[in-house]
């Protein structure tokens, strides 16, 4: 029985030590914010995200030629406007 | 080859469209289920409905020969009408007097027939809100 | 102790809640310190469960009668294993585990993604927290599993059909699934709440889903086999209800995972996703919610419970809740990238997408239809096997042909000429296959013609999969073809882990075609020395023997099986009174399954009716092809863990990705 009300009251302490760590690890810190996703962080995200489709779409279109799962017509038909996307993704990126 | 509007939305649009057909079509063909029955409210009703009950007394006869036969109250009103069943096909294992089952057929001149096979029983309590019987 | 478990759900429940408020301050407030707390008290909440989960255990381990869960689900001559397993075998105890999977879930999520993602992991931990605020709520106001009694002096015991190792290890696998599924939700709401339109949580989530899918489907076939070999009706799905409520998220969990991928690989979708993922949740909250209730008529079927109500709250609430998130942040969401063709694999994707939610929807009408008819009209209605079979096959074919045709058809458009020579072998085969059976009888059922057809052509194509990509990489690399071939799997895990588990579902339909299609059934009384003979095999009734064990009275029926005349031996099949207090004893069937490895046929006996004059009531059951089903399993959980291996190479890439655009990510 009273080690029921030990083990409570040791799980309470804890629970509450955790909680109230972050404050007591830093009373007073130099900076409280928490860091945001700004817009030119989220625009740079989107480029990064573009770019790394195009190239692996142009990946992807290599290895489907390959297997055999695309033919010669329609492999010309879509490696130069994927590599101009991956171009211009890269490119984005870069400004 | 640019595309004014998307085929994807014309895809999905037809493809609801075409599900939505099936479904009508299906439910009014075959109807949207059986009507799930009280043994109170049997009476009077033809056509093959769901019963819903619990057996009451002990249940006499053989389903593989001549038929099982028992009768069947509400399960909520333990005053209330019974209704005679008559049972043939396979028995589930659970069936018991006391035990609530569900079985499809239809009422025939006072007894309620049933198709065979189609006797489903309740397990005995799981999430239960009262107390099985202890030891 | 049961002080102890009541208390560490009220300090459960008053972290969480702390999580959901000051998590939700901080992230709308940007306060670091606030956030970290919050986050902190979710993985402490972790902890306060596993101290109740503790205490309920060793009641049970102790036989400790005091508790009246312990006593109502245990006894003392119940072995210990399952003891344990009684844990789950009721209400109370199977919430209390629901709650467990789920704080373990959320520390381990918040935890692991602690420095990356900082600005979706803020929203996720009130969300997160949000779920758990509600189970632990439901177990300390509603059902608490640690109410006392004065202790009898032996439990209830453990429902006999119950102790048995599918049946104890279904309900964990399931929980594993369902609640697995509230942190791609979690993190779906996270991106929402934080403005975020990238893919950053799907990323961040694919092993979730995958594994919390897996564990689902798993859960589900270990259920079914239960079903089959214990309560032994010859089947192992019954559209039930409660089975469905495993099988809708499921559907939904599948959707997804394929949606994800047109997301990653073309920008598209991104609503669809969203929505995909809550519906996912909110389902398996509903599949929770059909199985506790009591409101539907089902084999499975609990008394009324006081938890419903607060269920459907719950679940209302969660509906409620993503869908203003979504509807709030849809002009975010809008995608400027098209269906380029209809003859794509995103437009096949799209199509399985659509077959497969059209499945999840009309079972789920199939479930709401007799509780809405019941509370609108005031009648009820059942809706039987014969909607469901009609729906799973005019969906479920169509979805089963798909699987061959996606992995053969390139992304964003391919031309027909060339389709029509990717095709050719497998619909060739396909169509061999097809007049070989329809030769060999299986034109018998119209349906399993066409599932046997469709395998064939999907298996072909799977197969020329591997052989295509094999021969390009050894093109490339030079290696032999073993080598070849594992360096191929190894360097597109879910590319090639995603094609066995395809493997697998066409498994199962061969086997699920099999078994109920080409079925056959004899039934008949026999006296010793009778036999039956069905599909080649006969079956002659021999002896009745009884035995009496401090359990039950067991009597058992011996038959002796032999196939177009050679002799395959004998087997057992009988019937078990167990002796426990009532009216009647319970009794359970024990049916006698004879597997035939070979053609993964089963020979099944079911005692049906045990005569006092000695004659038995036998029917006897040839199940083709029904072995592939639990085959199916093993090659599916072969295709996850291929799925889900580690990829380095993937790994550096994304972390460059996100790491260049800078994200909150580096360490602090």
């Amino acid at each position: 029985m009273s080690l029921a009300i030990l083990l409570g009251a040791a799980l309470a302490v804890v629970c509450v030590v955790l909680v109230a760590l972050p404050f007591l690890r830093e009373p007073d810190p130099a900076s409280d914010e928490l860091d945001e996703l700004t817009p030119e962080r989220r625009q740079r995200l989107a480029l990064a995200e573009e770019r790394d489709r195009a190239l692996a779409a142009l990946k992807e279109l290599e290895a489907d030629h390959r297997a055999g799962r695309i033919n010669d017509e329609d492999y010309r038909a879509s490696i130069g406007p994927l590599r101009r996307e991956a171009a211009e993704a890269l490119r984005a990126l870069d400004r | 080859m640019a595309r004014k509007r998307s085929p994807a939305r014309l895809v999905i649009a037809l493809s609801i469209a075409a599900v939505l057909a099936v479904f009508l079509l299906y439910t009014s063909i075959a109807g949207g289920g059986t009507p799930s029955v009280k043994p109170s409210e049997l009476a009077g009703r033809t056509g093959t409905v769901s019963l819903v009950g619990r057996v009451v007394g002990k249940p006499t006869g053989d389903s593989h020969a001549g038929g099982l036969r028992f009768r069947l109250r509400d399960v909520k009103d333990p005053t209330g009408k019974t209704v005679a069943v008559v049972y043939t096909g396979s028995v589930p294992d659970l069936f018991a007097t006391g035990r609530d089952v569900v079985i499809d057929g239809k009422l025939e001149n006072g007894t309620f027939v049933a198709e065979p096979g189609t006797m489903v029983t309740k397990c005995p309590s799981k999430y239960s809100a009262t107390k099985p019987a202890a030891q | 102790m049961a002080e102890l478990g009541r208390a560490a759900l009220v300090v459960t429940l008053g972290l969480c809640l702390y999580a959901v408020v000051a998590g939700s301050y901080a992230a709308s407030r940007r306060r670091r310190r606030l956030a970290l707390s919050a986050r902190n008290a979710l993985i402490a909440a972790f902890g306060s469960t596993l101290v109740a989960a503790a205490v309920l255990a060793a009641g049970f381990l102790r036989s400790d009668f005091s508790l009246t869960y312990v006593a109502d689900h245990s006894n003392r001559s119940l072995s210990g294993v399952y003891k344990l397993s009684a844990f789950w075998g009721g209400q109370e105890g199977s919430l209390l585990l629901w709650l467990l999977i789920l704080t373990g879930y959320a520390a381990l999520a918040v935890w692991i993604n602690r420095n990356r993602t900082r600005d979706l992991v803020v929203w996720v931990t009130p969300v997160l927290a949000g779920i758990a605020v509600g189970f632990s709520f439901l177990l300390v106001v509603v059902a608490s599993p640690f109410a006392v009694q004065a202790p009898p002096l032996d439990g209830a015991g453990l429902n006999p059909s119950l102790q048995n190792p599918y049946m104890m290890s279904h309900p964990p696998f399931l929980y594993l699934g369902y609640v697995g599924l509230a942190v791609p939700f979690a993190f779906a709401m996270g991106a929402l709440l934080s403005g975020r339109t990238d893919e950053r949580w799907i990323v961040a989530t694919r092993r979730w889903t995958l594994i919390a899918w897996t564990a689902l489907g798993i859960g589900q076939l270990l259920g079914s086999h239960w079903a089959y070999v214990e309560v032994g009706w010859g089947g192992y799905y019954a559209w039930d209800p409660v089975e469905n409520a495993a099988l809708m998220p499921f559907l939904a969990a599948t959707a997804f995972l394929h949606s994800v991928m047109i997301q990653e690989k073309r920008g598209m979708l991104k609503v669809w996703n969203v929505v995909l993922v809550a519906l996912a949740f909110c389902l398996s909250l509903f599949g929770t919610f059909l199985t506790r209730s009591g409101v539907v008529n089902s084999i499975h079927s609990f008394s009324q419970s006081d938890i419903g109500p607060w269920f459907l709250a719950f679940i209302v609430i969660a509906v409620v809740f993503s869908t203003t998130l979504i509807v709030w942040r849809l002009p975010l969401l809008r995608s400027t990238t098209r269906l380029e063709s209809l003859v794509s694999r995103e437009a096949v994707f799209l199509y399985n997408n659509l077959l497969l939610v059209a499945l999840c929807l009309t079972i789920l009408w199939g479930v709401a239809w007799p509780i809405l008819s019941e509370a609108v009209r005031g009648t009820s209605v059942v809706v039987g096997r014969p909607y469901y079979d009609f729906f799973l096959r005019i969906f479920g074919l169509p979805l089963l042909l798909l699987m061959g045709v996606g992995p053969l058809i390139a992304w964003r458009r391919a031309s027909l000429r060339g389709l029509g020579r990717t095709f050719l072998w497998p619909f060739v085969i396909s169509l061999v296959t097809g007049v070989v059976l329809l030769v060999l009888g299986a034109g018998s059922s119209i349906p399993g013609l066409i599932a046997y057809t469709f395998s064939a052509f999907v298996l072909a194509a799977i197969g020329l999969e591997f052989v295509r990509g094999t021969r390009a990489r050894r093109a490339l690399s030079s290696e032999s073809w073993p080598g070849a071939f594992a360096s191929l799997i190894g360097r597109n895990r879910r590319r090639y882990g995603g094609y066995v588990v395809h493997v697998a579902i066409v498994l199962l339909a061969i086997g699920i075609a099999g078994s109920s299609a080409y079925d056959s059934v004899v039934e008949g009384k026999l006296s010793p020395g009778q036999s039956l003979a069905v599909s080649g095999y006969t079956v002659t009734f021999q002896k009745l023997t009884e035995r009496d064990t401090p359990h039950a009275a067991e009597v058992r029926a011996h038959v002796a099986v032999s196939r177009n005349g050679k002799d395959l031996g004998t087997m057992e099949a009988g019937k078990n009174s167990y002796k426990i207090a009532g009216p009647a004893p319970q009794v359970s069937s024990e049916v006698g399954i004879r597997t035939n490895y070979l053609t993964g046929e089963d020979l099944f006996v079911i005692p049906e009716q045990v005569n006092d004059d000695g004659t038995v009531y036998f029917r006897i059951f040839v199940k083709p092809l029904v072995n592939l089903i639990w085959l199916a399993g093993l090659v599916f959980l072969l295709g996850s863990v291929i799925a889900l291996w580690p990829d380095a190479r993937e790994q550096r890439r994304l972390a460059v990705r996100y790491d260049e655009a800078g994200s909150p990510a580096r360490g602090q």
